[in-house]
């Protein structure tokens, strides 16, 4: 019965895994896949992140414009709608895309298309919407990041890393004053065929590449905005900080796309345990004091790729206690038995295959991908793990001390440890 | 009903010749009359603004439109205080007296009775 069992697991599995052929509709990625869902979902992914501003803040407030007054709506008539259909809309902005996205009952496909559309190929970018509802949310959104530790860290940890481009601010500055001129400029040069990519779950190929087609038919189909090749410089700085957790990121960058050697050492290094109220296997999760806490931050990105580890606790001493540790770890982990080494693989797949599971994920796996015009599966995402060999590993956790560290600390920048005390 | 926002016979005017050549000279007189150009204000500077909605469209005209606007204002408080118009050099020209505050009191006016609309909408199930 047991082997009844996983046979039909398996058989479900090659069902779910057969995934998304990219169409090319007239300049426009298109992928979709059909699990048999009783909503569907469309997510366009633009490249307009933070990488390809050309002022800063415009990529936030072009987020934040999303979903208001278009040619063929305003921003009322949207929000009204799409409740009266039952639908849900949202935008995200990373340092590389702007994902527009909206959830629906199955059939509702031709409105929601539309207004993502629509935003697309009409927006009307008034000047009172920027300063009655954008703007508003940018400083409150730019406000929450600065008021948190952790993000604070890693924005600095951008900046260090990689300079200009992918190191540019994510959110716009809460004293910057963004221009409707700038936002119109920027959203006319990323708003291109070539630019957009669709994705679709819960929604068969021919229905979407049809309405796409139809919808963007009016976007210009060539031009890009420029970005200069990532570079990685690395550094150290301190931020002083009140209130929150002590915080201290040890980063390290590379360049060239991701690789699947750095997911497997942030999944053996994690001291997250798989089992609720207990503590972690991994040799660092025994090491850290009880009121500090180690996160392995993995972000990657088209041509580089940061890997950290984010290190908080309530006063400086744990900080230190917990840093020292995580280096010394990181520093280890390039000889790791072969048995700590299948099981690292082992998490960093399951990581990797059940955040693919879900919508929010499958976009952030696949959506470079399918913008890339590669194929895009969910199996190519798990199958890269088993090609990972130990050697490959232990190269590529050792290469990664070869250039300078990006060292970030937030806080009590008096008592907070210095890169060269950790061990760096 | 009644004012700058109230309903206006001015387009059918507009859209008569003979009309037109009749009644312009009159309206001329009357601004002339009312004398507001000759404090240095526009007309829209008249616009009752103790409503939410000409305040909304208020907060929607650029920097420069809104020190203008002020400037305007102290200038002619201080010709009111002197009981006095202005000296002629500085009147508004009849070009000069354009509607800047119209069109957005307009906009906000379309965005308040869509919202109308929309709170009062009957949905009917899809055949």
């Amino acid at each position: 019965m047991l082997a009844a069992r996983a046979s039909a697991a398996r058989s479900a599995s090659r069902i779910v895994r057969s995934f998304a052929t990219v169409v090319d509709t007239a300049g426009v990625k298109v992928a979709a896949v059909d699990n048999g869902e009783s909503t569907s979902a469309v997510t366009f992914l633009v490249k307009a992140g933070s990488r390809y501003e050309n002022k800063p803040g415009v990529a936030h407030a072009l987020q934040n414009f999303a979903f208001k007054s278009t040619n063929k709506r305003s921003a009322l008539g949207t929000v009204r709608e799409s409740e009266l259909y039952g639908g849900v809309l949202s935008a995200s902005l990373s340092r590389e895309h702007l994902a527009l996205t909206a959830e629906f009952l199955r059939g509702d496909e031709t409105f929601f298309v539309d207004v993502i559309s629509s935003f697309l190929t009409g927006a009307k970018f008034t000047r009172h919407e920027l300063h009655e509802y954008v703007s508003p949310v940018c400083a409150a959104e730019s406000a929450a990041l600065a008021s948190n530790p952790a993000g604070r860290a890693i924005e600095a940890a951008h900046a260090l890393a990689f300079r200009n481009g992918l190191g540019s601010p994510l959110f716009a500055a809460e004293e910057s004053e963004v221009t409707i001129e700038s936002i119109k400029e920027y959203a006319s040069s990323v708003f291109t065929k070539g630019n957009i990519a669709v994705l679709g779950t819960g929604i068969s190929q021919e229905a979407l590449s049809h309405l796409v087609e139809k919808s963007l038919a009016s976007l210009a189909s060539t031009g890009s905005p420029s970005a200069s090749s990532t570079s990685y410089f690395g550094g150290e700085t301190r931020v002083d900080s009140h209130g929150g957790p002590q915080t201290v990121f040890i980063g390290f960058g590379t360049t060239g796309a991701p690789t699947p050697e750095l997911a497997v050492l942030a999944a053996h290094l994690s001291p997250q345990p798989s089992v609720k109220w207990s503590q972690g296997s991994s040799q660092l999760a025994a090491a850290i004091p009880t009121t500090a806490s180690v996160q392995t931050v993995l972000l990657p990105y088209s041509d580089a790729s940061l890997f950290g580890l984010l290190i908080q606790g309530q006063t400086s001493e744990d900080v230190k206690t917990a840093g020292t540790a995580a280096v010394a770890a990181l520093k280890q982990a390039g000889s790791i038995s072969g048995e700590e080494f299948t099981k690292a693989v082992a998490k960093a797949k399951f990581a990797a295959a059940s955040a693919s599971e879900a919508r929010s994920g499958l976009v952030a796996s696949l959506g470079p991908k399918v913008l890339g015009g590669a194929s895009a599966s969910v199996e190519s995402v798990v199958s890269s793990f088993d090609n990972v060999s130990s050697s490959a590993f232990s190269s590529a956790t050792s290469s990664l001390f070869k250039s300078k560290p990006t060292y970030v600390a937030v806080g009590d920048i008096k008592s907070l440890p210095y890169a060269d005390e950790l061990g760096l | 009903m009644f004012g700058p926002l109230g309903i206006s016979l001015a387009p059918q005017v507009r859209a008569s010749k003979t009309l037109t050549r009749w009644i312009k000279p009159f309206a001329n007189w009357y601004v002339n009359l009312s004398g507001y150009r000759k404090m240095g204000l526009r007309y829209d500077d008249l616009l009752v603004e103790e409503r939410d909605d000409v305040q909304r469209a208020l907060g929607r005209l650029t920097e420069r439109e809104n020190y203008d606007r002020t400037f305007r204002f102290k200038r002619a408080s201080q010709a009111s205080v002197l009981h006095a118009n202005l000296p002629k050099e500085q009147w508004i020209k009849p070009e000069e007296d354009i509607r800047y505050l119209r069109p957005h009191v307009e906009e906000v006016v379309k965005e308040d009775n869509e919202r109308k609309v929309w709170d009062a909408i009957s949905v009917e199930r899809r055949k």
